[in-house]
């Protein structure tokens, strides 16, 4: 049976936003570190470890383990140009929970520059 | 308080995990291509498929690509915002159609040129948002 194009839709928007919610965790996560330097090998390799003792990491991977499963079966149903297209909606997702969440400061240009990149994407994609 | 706008340095970070992401790809794909079984029926034949992956070099190939690429990406993370390098890492959208152009002389319709301008002129925007005054800087 084939799903409606809704119901893909519907899809296609669940795996955006799982992908949105583990990049969330791992940023609120390296954020956390106090005073990380990745200047040595000695630098980069306690980043390292920081980030596999992190459970806000995990959480982020089990978060984009069901993106990946969500991902794969709406491949094997959906149109790839319409897969792709709306799946450019992400950049528009991690741009608001940036700000929502993280406070990060989103200004007008920024919004302007993610903005053409999903317009771009779309055109891509549907070409 | 640290600096985050965006450097070169972070901008090459980037596109070589974009990169290191799509060689991830090909690794998987080739060894999948490894195995002559194309139709699985049943669990016997799901496991000869799996032991038959899982002894290709290019699937352990493509696990570490998969856990440089994700160091390189908290690596990229721990310095900019995620506000900044989700967008910026959407130039592979830009490099996969140029070495496409380039080393295998496809043809690129009007409209994906449109799209790839489009998105050049986003990154643009979103780089330049982080030398904005005071913009990043809390």
């Amino acid at each position: 049976m084939k799903p409606g194009i809704p119901f893909i839709i519907f899809l296609i928007m669940l795996t955006s936003l799982c992908d949105t919610i583990n990049q969330m965790f791992l940023k609120s996560a390296i954020n956390s570190f106090s005073g990380s330097c990745l200047r040595d090998i000695r630098g980069i390799f306690s980043f390292i470890a920081k980030i596999i003792m992190a459970p806000r990491v995990w959480i982020g991977f089990i978060f984009a383990f069901l993106s990946l499963c969500i991902w794969l079966f709406v491949l094997s149903r959906a149109d790839l140009n319409l897969a792709f297209s709306l799946d450019s909606m992400h950049y528009l997702f991690i741009a608001a929970s940036s700000r929502l969440i993280l406070k990060e400061r989103v200004g007008p240009q920024r919004w302007t520059g993610t903005v053409l990149i999903v317009l771009g994407i779309i055109l891509v994609s549907l070409s | 308080m640290p600096d985050k706008r965006l450097t070169l340095k972070i901008i090459s970070l980037l596109i070589f995990s974009d990169v290191l992401e799509t060689f991830t790809h090909f690794c998987f794909k080739k060894s999948t291509l490894t195995q002559f079984q194309a139709v699985i029926t049943d669990i016997p034949q799901a496991f000869g498929f799996l032991s038959g992956v899982f002894s290709s070099h290019f699937l352990w190939m493509g696990i570490l690509s998969v856990v440089l690429t994700f160091i390189l990406w908290s690596a990229v993370l721990s310095r900019i915002d995620l506000s900044v390098a989700v967008p910026v890492a959407s130039s592979s959208y830009i490099f996969v159609p140029l070495v496409s152009i380039i080393a295998l002389g496809e043809k690129i319709s009007l409209m994906r040129w449109l799209g790839i301008i489009l998105i050049v002129l986003g990154v643009v925007f979103v780089s330049k948002s982080t030398s904005e005054k005071g913009a990043s800087v809390k």
